[in-house]
């Protein structure tokens, strides 16, 4: 194993460490004191999250040059065109997410379900950051 | 942005995946360098420069 794949996989296990420790505590928090399934959709989701993070990493230490951007971005181990694709990824999230909760907003006003407006806010900027991420990443532009 | 990346990379007779290694980049990344995909840093030109021994100038050119 190479020098750099062991220092991937070392911050790699401490972030997974740390990430695991919030996960747990705040699963544990919003079990006790939040309502209704707040507790177990934050467990299925950060667990979802680690799951896709240790897999990213497997793929980042085994060999990098077939890695994603976004698996080097999420691995923390990117260069700087890397970087550069998660920034304009996040940049359009950002954008977009602004007349999006406006919208939802709105609907809610307009009575519609709290609970389905929010999972179709949280799922429709989840898309958006895949396809800017992608669109960015074979653009490659400065 | 117009460079000379590929001319120099492959008259050394390095891979993309080499010269990434190198320079302490993506073999991604240097296909968009070559490609002129992507515009570098000014601290990774300086890097490019510095590696094939030239000038920033000598390097990469405006269109």
């Amino acid at each position: 194993m190479s020098t750099k794949a062991q220092v991937t996989i070392t911050k790699a296990v401490g972030g997974f460490l740390a990430s695991s420790i919030v996960l747990v505590t705040g699963t544990l928090l919003l079990v006790r004191f939040g309502p209704g399934n707040m507790g177990k959709g934050f467990a299925v989701g950060g667990a979802a999250a680690l799951i896709v993070f240790a897999f990213a990493v497997w793929r980042v230490a085994r060999r990098p040059t077939d890695a994603s951007s976004f698996e080097r971005s999420f691995t923390g181990v990117g260069d700087e065109r890397d970087r550069r694709v998660a920034e304009k990824a996040s940049a359009v999230v950002g954008l977009v997410s602004i007349p999006a909760t406006g919208v939802a907003a709105v609907a809610v006003a307009m009575e519609a379900s709290a609970d389905v407006v929010l999972a179709v806010l949280l799922f429709g900027l989840i898309a958006v950051a895949v396809v800017s991420e992608i669109g960015a990443a074979r653009r490659s532009s400065s | 942005m117009r460079n000379e990346i590929r001319r120099l990379r492959e008259e050394r007779g390095l891979s993309q995946a080499s010269l990434g290694t190198a320079l302490e980049v993506s073999r991604q990344t240097v296909n968009s360098l070559e490609t002129g995909r992507y515009d570098p840093s000014l601290p990774l030109a300086f890097t490019i420069a510095r590696y094939f021994g030239l000038t920033i100038e000598e390097i990469f050119h405006v269109d």
